[in-house]
């Protein structure tokens, strides 16, 4: 229970005394940091004790339906808007993704290519035919080389190889 | 009050609206395409898809010249704030040399040239680096660089392209078209980081087709190594080979000397003269060579066989008041048909040649593809030279019969022998296999001279390796025959025959079956050392051998084949050497010094004793033809029972003759 006076502690404000009765004193005469009076300061407020546990909140069906109706809208243009939106979010993903793969095969051509030519370059006849020289090779007659197949005697041989 | 206000404010609403609008009408209708271009160039990027040139593989399916994609650095020096600090940073990271790099970059700024190669053809990583420094006045330029990484390896064939990829000489020349493929271009959408998002084909790139020659890398390589050995042992100018499928017309190998790499620019004059493509496009007199054609004409259109006795004038013979000199003065008087090829006599060539007649031998030699161009798929190619019969003079015919006052490419000869060694079809030169996945239709051959002809030729050019002028053309292991040439060069100065040669040998092996048909041409040779069958029949003999290697054809005769002939022969050559006469020593059109000077076995007369008549052994064991000989000589060859023979049997078998029997099982 309380006063705005107690509340803002203005002592001079004696809670008890009525309003009527209070003598005003001259405003030069009262200490100059002293705060001035509140309108109704004298008015005192009481809690109140209501007992509400016979009220019965009124069956309103109606209401109930517009609440499910604007939630079930809300969660249709959510997931129609997803709908339209993924899609497009998910394209544009896909495209960094494919730009990316796009590069990095155009990369790795270049690079198959480069490597083939150094194939090329390492089996060129006339490396091989010096590298040969080098070690005293040479170049087999004709019939001496004999192509193994899978039948006859080749059978046995690639067998015993 | 209130209307008034209400007016007011619907004329403000109104004008406010109309400049909404007006607006959007500029910018939707008026500007729409400006605004879009705007738009595009923030939003978009415009990229070109390169169409990579096709590459260009032999038979077997190995690489003669690709393209691979290259990057090249450029600067602007206009825009180098510091130019010493620039080509500090540039030779670091290319690995140039500051110096020269700081000394080059200071003269295009002196010379306020705005563009300035640092290097071209960086690799990955250092375009990677450059890239990455950000700076607005370095460029990196990508692009294709053709490349050809057996160096000069089938130069000729290939020919090369120009610095934007186009072109400049044989195939790649030829067959610009389905090389070059097209390019196509994108548009794609990119977000504020440049990044790709989305990308978008206007055109689609179509690349090159991958060409298929029928060029096998390593006999190409062989006939290279041996023209040019050939070439500076015998200090020839220049030379050529053509290693020739017959039945299909596959060139298997083409290669031309002196040699050059595509991968580097002419620099010079000789640079330049290196690229001509000598075995196509360079004609020369073929010489003794084209007596092959003579004698396939004679035995096609007159009663002339290959044992018909030809009158040689003792190698002298006088012709429309000109002087013609054999080269075996005194030598032969009357040969067989067989032994005029096989020694090579002008005189019996030129015999032959006039009973053939001008119609004929006119008609043949168009018929054998003389004349005229091959069809091969390189550029320059030369039809060689072959006047119109009315333009024929007098002596013509004897000249054209034993190979003058006519011109021929290499591949033409190659061409012709595969007349011969098919069974008498005229096929056209095959250089492309395939253009991509499909493959080059085969036109079909026409037929020229019987097949009978044409067997009765390779037995008597079988006569030249084993008796007669070609031995060093001799094959180990297979039969071969061939005809040697060598014309004198005409000096278009002094209007003379000089007494240097083209040297020529055209062979086919193994006889009975030929797969390969070898033409080579030494140009410039000189001496008697410069005779076809010296410089050129070597060549045929290391390139057959290793065609034949590689196309794994079987056998046909015994490795170590004794030579009953050879010491003969050596002795002989030199009496040969030493009997050759350029007659009055005055330079003579007709005249033909031939390769017989050199490595001719000498016959006799038809003048001679006669040693008998030769029998038939065919289908007899080694010990039955000794016996049924009765004395006469035999030179056997292979072993089973006897299949072939020459002379033919009923022949009539001259002293110093021999009878060469092939077995086989």
């Amino acid at each position: 229970m309380a006063t705005q006076s107690t509340f803002f502690r203005t002592p001079e404000t004696p809670a008890a005394e009525p309003f009527a009765l209070r003598r005003e004193a001259p405003r030069t005469e009262r200490d100059r940091c002293k705060l001035r009076v509140f309108p109704h300061e004298d008015v005192v407020f009481y809690c109140k004790k209501i007992d509400n546990s016979r009220l019965v909140r009124e069956a309103d069906p109606r209401a109930g339906g517009a609440c499910w109706t604007v939630i079930g809208a809300a969660t249709l243009v959510l997931a129609f808007l997803t709908c339209i939106l993924t899609p497009n979010v998910m394209n544009r993903v896909a495209g960094y993704k494919l730009e990316s793969l796009r590069a990095e095969a155009q990369t790795l051509a270049d690079e198959r290519r480069t490597l083939e030519l150094q194939e090329a370059n390492r089996l060129s006849p006339e490396r091989l035919d010096k590298l040969a020289r080098r070690q005293n090779l040479v170049t087999p007659t004709a019939n001496q080389v004999i192509h193994l197949e899978n039948t006859g005697e080749s059978k046995v041989a690639m067998v015993n190889k | 009050m209130v209307e008034r206000r209400l007016a007011w404010l619907a004329g403000f609403v109104l004008i406010w609206g109309g400049l909404i609008l007006t607006k959007l009408v500029a910018l939707q209708i008026v500007h729409h395409q400006d605004y879009v271009r705007k738009a595009r160039a923030r939003q978009e990027q415009v990229v070109e898809l390169p169409a990579q040139r096709g590459a260009i593989l032999d038979r077997t399916g190995h690489p003669l010249a690709m393209s691979v994609p290259t990057a090249s650095v450029f600067v602007d020096p206009l825009k180098v704030p510091e130019l010493e600090v620039a080509s500090d940073l540039l030779a670091r990271e290319l690995h140039l040399d500051r110096a020269e790099l700081s000394q080059r970059m200071q003269a295009a700024h002196d010379n306020h040239r705005g563009f300035l190669w640092v290097k071209r053809g960086i690799t990955p990583q250092e375009a990677e680096d450059i890239a990455s420094l950000k700076l607005d006045w370095i460029h990196i330029d990508t692009g294709s660089e053709r490349h050809y990484p057996n160096a000069s390896l089938a130069a000729h064939v290939l020919g090369g392209v120009d610095f934007e990829e186009n072109g400049n000489g044989g195939i790649e020349k030829a067959l610009e078209a389905e090389l070059h493929g097209a390019s196509g271009e994108a548009r794609i959408l990119t977000d504020v980081k440049r990044r790709g998002i989305d990308e978008l084909v206007s055109t689609e790139a179509h690349a090159g087709a991958t060409i298929t020659l029928s060029i096998d890398e390593n006999l190409q390589f062989v006939a290279e190594r041996e023209i040019a050995a050939a070439v500076k042992l015998h200090d020839a100018v220049s030379g050529s080979v053509v290693v020739m499928n017959p039945y299909d017309g596959q060139i298997l190998a083409l290669a031309s000397y002196p040699p050059y790499d595509p991968n580097l620019p002419p620099e010079n004059k000789k640079d330049a003269e290196a690229r001509a493509n000598h075995a196509v496009g360079v004609p020369f007199e073929p010489g003794s060579v084209f007596k092959v054609i003579t004698l396939s004409a004679a035995l096609e259109t007159t009663k002339l066989r290959p044992d018909t006795p030809i009158n040689c004038h003792g190698g002298v013979l006088t012709l429309f008041g000109r002087t013609i000199h054999d080269s075996h003065v005194g030598v032969f008087g009357f040969l067989p048909m067989s032994g005029v090829l096989a020694h090579s006599s002008n005189i019996g060539a030129i015999e032959i040649g006039l009973t053939v007649g001008k119609d004929a031998m006119y008609d043949y030699v168009k018929r054998f593809g003389f004349g005229q161009k091959t069809g091969i798929p390189l550029a320059g190619e030369s039809k060689g030279t072959l006047r119109k019969l009315p333009k024929w003079g007098s002596t013509s015919l004897a000249s054209i019969a034993m190979g003058q006052e006519v011109s021929v490419t290499t591949l033409q000869l190659a061409r012709a022998g595969s007349v011969i060694a098919n069974g008498g079809m005229l096929v056209k030169p095959r250089l492309v296999l395939k253009k991509g996945d499909q493959t080059s239709p085969i036109e079909p051959p026409v037929r020229v001279i019987r097949p009978e002809t044409a067997i009765t030729m390779r037995q008597m050019m079988e006569g030249v390796v084993l008796n007669g002028t070609g031995k060093e053309a001799k094959l180990k292991g297979y039969t071969s025959g061939g005809k040697t040439g060598s014309a004198q060069i005409f000096d278009y100065k002094t209007k003379h025959y000089t007494h240097t040669y083209n040297g020529s040998f055209m062979g086919m092996a193994p006889i009975t079956n030929p797969a390969v048909v070898v033409v080579v041409t030494l140009n410039g040779t000189s001496g008697v050392g410069g005779f076809g069958g010296v410089v050129a029949a070597p060549v045929f003999r290391v390139v057959a051998s290793e065609a034949l290697r590689i196309l794994d054809v079987p056998k046909d005769l015994p490795d170590d084949v004794p030579d009953t002939n050879t010491q003969i022969a050596k002795v002989q050559t030199m009496d040969d050497v030493a009997d050759a006469s350029l007659g009055d020593g005055e330079p003579n059109i007709l005249e033909d010094r031939d390769e017989d000077d050199a490595a001719a076995v000498p016959v006799k007369p038809a003048s001679t004793p006669v040693a008998g008549i030769v029998p038939n052994f065919k289908g007899m064991t080694l010990r039955a033809v000794l016996a049924a000989a009765k004395g006469l000589p035999v030179q056997p060859d292979g072993s089973g029972v006897a299949r072939l023979q020459s002379p033919p049997p009923g022949s009539v078998l001259h002293q110093g003759e021999r009878i060469r029997v092939q077995f086989a099982r």
